[in-house]
């Protein structure tokens, strides 16, 4: 998509290739750049005063320093005009352009409405794929990396049923439930024509995949939805790049489902960032032995919403889900509210009414079972072969599906 | 006046015959010694001289040469002292040279005349074609082991001297206790709510299959490894005949009695040099903590903490069985048949699959799980997680099966594998593994799903149906054919060792 106007491209392009430039510069985050843009509007002009040592008198480099910087002014300064000299505006245009990376900012029609009166809105984003999925109702779903069969179960398939209604999932696209929730936004597309596609937010350049693990997730969402990041190419993993990339999911989302996190994690940052703005937040109640449910009973308890399924995630969006544009009616018979399969053997009824929905180790289905330690096995290996449960390391998780 | 006195060195496990010529004739006083000793060796002169004068004995003022034929083996260690000094006295007329023949000696020497042990006596009495040895009093159990020999003792050289002349006697030999005693064990009874850990503990007695166990510190690892020890049948007359001759070429304590009839369990820390693990180290060729745990179980606890090379070095073993120590000045070969029980952590933290929180990133697990080869991993039949048991089952007043019935079972099923051919159910291969390892219908359905959904590999498949041979003969089965129920446990425990180590992908 192209949002330069004919008539004014070549003033845009001077400035887009400038704020790329400055988006390279080492330390200049979203909140410096935005307040020094204010005393300098001009991207080109900014790029000039910070990478060319002008004499210091200049009312501009006065002005410039006269900044809230929240630093050592002297040596940014000097790091800009250092970095400055390695990077060249025009070659970094070209380089996005050619790989199909586009640069929207506050005031293109592409840039997405939901971030125009953000707090903490991004200076400028860097998208592949269609930007305007963004527009549709949302839904970020989150969660930590190291889930649990219970939490990538529910990911995957409520995120499957919200894009089946036409809400598009925005997530992290990192290990665990982010992977999950997106996995299931791609199966619902092949299974709902028209369905909105899922957006991905990264923490670093569109070209460094990470983690590598995701590597085709990053190019399915990329090609069927969208890809946003505010890292210009190139840019890689950033400690501090990730709790600014949950605020713009927070910033894209009309409501935030934190699925699985533990005490401390990514998730609960941007459950915070989703409060900030006034948006809401659910969680998914866990075990209160599990780890990795921790986070999010502590959510509970702090007054997030309950989400005990899909419906309680479209009543809290703020059409009311009911006038989403594929309406409710199909959430009635998706699969995920259809009853449980049982199975009729009984010795496997038996089994999996030992396992409950908590995950447990094959010690303590046979202390539950009191079946020999061979029979316990074949049994659950019969009940794993069925997709019934699930193993992950040495515990073992009933499943819905 | 010229003397040839029999005696023997170590060179690894094995004693080698050394006669020691020592020739007393005119010239200034002096006292060489060649025939290559080392340090040790050399050092006799002063040790021997010293002995002799303070054993109230004539020293000759003449010049004395001993030689230690063959003269071109190295020679090590200490136990050409007491030789020596008969040879230096048969020489100079003191003990009449009749007196010395067909009595061979081993022993080092203090400078009061004194006699003391040295390590390897059951190998160096062995290579003595001698009827008559005379050892040092604490090592003559250990010299009575091979039962081949008359074996004298003496406390002193003055002792011996007299003896020899016939004007004293030999001390008395110990009697070897009737009874072979075996030490007390630690009972398996006292792990509870751990089926898996302990079913998995008693395969790899009954099948000698290698043991990984994978769990957070406190879930019992160790104690799992020292109950397995005691399940292992005692040796038999060979192997604790050669576990004895490693025990002593090593200078190890060896039990009353003298012969090691108990599997030993050896626990070398992480720390262990190369040498130290696999043999080597001195002129002599020590052997190592693998040889000396030969018969027994060899458990290596954090096994990722142990250095690259040093793991890389037990492949040989595990797959032949001895190890080939070679150095600048030869090679030697220890024996090395053990079952290696090793025990590591999940990741740094050692809590990663478990169900505290793991503070490790996916990083760090890779690059833990990294530590340890493929190869390595893949020689181990059973690996299994090890959790910290519920409390409730610690303090319950269920009682678990202790050591001496798991024992009992596990002897049954190793008389039934020598029936096969084989030592152990691990051998089990090729032919012999399709002929006593045949997978039933519904147990070659449950392979095929998992070879289909990756569970298993086609490689693993093998080891499967051996731990799951073990398996059914622990339950009595006696049949070729494998039950599902056996197929479906030993699939469990053999799991996957990146899940194990909460590595996922």
């Amino acid at each position: 998509m192209n949002v330069i106007a004919p008539a004014e491209g070549a003033g845009r392009d001077v400035e887009r290739a400038h704020l790329i430039a400055l988006l390279y510069l080492p330390g200049l985050g979203p909140l410096r750049l935005r307040n020094l843009l204010a005393a300098c509007p001009d991207a080109a002009e900014l790029w000039w005063a910070l990478t060319t040592p002008a004499p210091s008198g200049s009312p501009l480099a006065r002005r410039l320093r006269a900044v809230e910087l929240r630093g050592r002014v002297d040596q940014l300064f000097a790091a800009w005009a250092e970095a400055g000299r390695t990077v060249d505006p025009k070659a970094a245009l070209r380089r996005h352009r050619s790989a199909g990376v586009e640069l929207v900012m506050p005031g293109d029609p592409a840039f997405p409405d939901r971030l125009h009166d953000d707090e903490d809105p991004p200076t400028a984003l860097f998208a592949r794929g269609d930007l305007s999925v963004a527009a549709a109702p949302t839904v970020a779903i989150v969660g930590t990396r190291r889930a649990t069969p219970y939490g990538l179960g529910i990911a995957r398939r409520w995120a499957m049923a919200l894009v089946e209604v036409g809400v598009a999932v925005v997530s992290g696209l990192a290990r665990g439930i982010d992977a999950a929730a997106h996995d299931g936004a791609l199966a619902a597309m092949d299974a709902v024509g028209g369905a909105p596609g899922p957006v991905g937010v990264v923490g670093t350049g569109l070209d460094v995949v990470y983690p590598r693990s995701s590597a085709r997730l990053w190019s399915e969402v990329g090609r069927r939805g969208v890809l946003i990041s505010e890292a210009p190419l190139g840019v890689g993993a950033q400690r501090w790049r990730f709790p600014a990339r949950n605020r713009i999911i927070a910033g894209l989302a009309d409501a935030v489902l934190v699925v699985e996190s533990h005490e401390r994690g990514g998730a609960l940052s941007t459950a915070d960032e989703a409060l900030g703005r006034q948006r809401p937040v659910l969680a998914v109640p866990g075990s209160v032995h599990a780890s990795s449910s921790a986070g999010t009973n502590h959510l509970l308890r702090d007054g997030a919403l309950v989400a005990t399924c899909v419906q309680d995630v479209l009543l809290a969006l703020p059409t009311g889900g009911g006038r989403s544009p594929l309406g409710t009616a199909r959430t009635q018979g998706s699969a995920v509210e259809a009853a449980p399969r049982r199975p009729a053997d009984p010795e496997e009824a038996a089994l999996l009414l030992a396992l409950g929905w908590e995950p447990a180790l094959v010690d303590r289905l046979v202390e539950r079972t009191d079946w020999s330690l061979g029979a316990t096995c074949r049994v659950l290996e019969r009940l794993v072969a069925r997709g019934l449960v699930v193993q992950q390391g040495a515990w073992f998780t009933q499943v819905r599906e | 006046m010229l003397a040839s006195i029999s005696s023997a060195v170590l060179r690894g496990v094995d004693g080698i015959r050394v006669t020691v010529e020592v020739h007393v004739a005119g010239g200034l006083p002096s006292f060489t010694v060649v025939g290559l000793p080392d340090a040790s060796c050399r050092e006799a002169r002063d040790r021997v001289r010293a002995a002799v004068v303070s054993s109230g004995l004539p020293w000759p003022q003449q010049r004395i040469t001993v030689n230690l034929a063959p003269s071109g083996l190295p020679k090590a260690g200490a136990g050409l002292d007491l030789p020596m000094a008969i040879g230096v006295l048969v020489a100079s007329g003191v003990v009449p040279s009749e007196r010395a023949v067909g009595i061979a000696f081993v022993g080092e020497l203090g400078l009061d005349g004194s006699l003391r042990r040295i390590a390897g006596l059951v190998p160096l009495v062995e290579a003595l074609p001698e009827p008559i040895v005379v050892v040092p009093p604490d090592g003559q159990a250990e010299a009575m082991v091979l039962g081949r020999h008359e074996v004298r003792a003496a406390a002193t050289l003055a002792a011996v001297v007299a003896a020899l002349r016939g004007l004293g006697p030999w001390e008395t030999a110990a009697r070897a206790p009737a009874v072979p005693h075996r030490e007390p064990v630690a009972d398996l009874a006292d792990v509870r709510g751990q089926p898996m850990a302990r079913r998995a503990v008693e395969v790899a007695a009954a099948g000698g299959h290698h043991l990984l166990m994978v769990g957070p510190p406190g879930a019992g690892k160790t104690m799992l490894a020292q109950r397995l020890v005691g399940l292992l049948p005692p040796l038999d007359a060979d192997a604790a005949l050669q576990a004895t001759k490693v025990h002593s070429a090593a200078g190890e304590t060896l039990p009353e009695g003298g012969l090691l009839r108990s599997p030993p369990l050896r626990a070398p820390h992480h720390n262990a040099s190369m040498a130290a693990l696999v043999g080597g180290g001195s002129a002599w060729l020590r052997p190592g903590e693998i040889s000396l745990a030969t018969g027994g179980v060899l458990f290596l606890d954090e096994l990722a903490e142990f250095s690259p090379a040093v793991l890389d070095a037990l492949r040989q073993p595990l797959e032949e069985g001895r190890i080939r120590v070679a150095r600048a000045h030869g090679a030697v070969q220890f024996p090395a048949r053990f079952l290696l029980v090793a025990a590591t952590n999940p990741c740094p933290c050692g809590n990663a699959g478990g169900d505290r929180y793991c503070r490790c990133s996916a990083a760090a697990r890779r690059r833990y799980r990294r530590r340890l080869s493929a190869p390595l991993l893949d020689r181990f039949d059973l690996r299994i997680a090890v959790h910290r048991p519920d409390p409730d089952r610690l303090t319950g007043a269920a009682c678990e099966e202790g050591t001496e019935a798991v024992a009992a079972r596990v002897a049954e099923v190793r008389a039934v594998t020598r029936r096969r051919g084989v030592s152990a159910n691990r051998e089990l291969s090729g032919g012999l593994l399709d002929r006593h390892a045949v997978p039933s219908r519904s147990g070659r359905q449950l392979l095929t799903d998992a070879l289909r959904r990756q569970r298993v590999t086609a490689r693993g498949v093998d080891r499967i149906r051996r731990v799951a041979r073990t398996l059914a003969d622990l339950d009595g089965a006696r049949g070729c054919e494998l039950a599902e129920e056996h197929i479906a446990l030993a699939m469990h425990l053999r799991a996957d060792t990146d899940q194990l180590l909460g590595v996922d992908e």
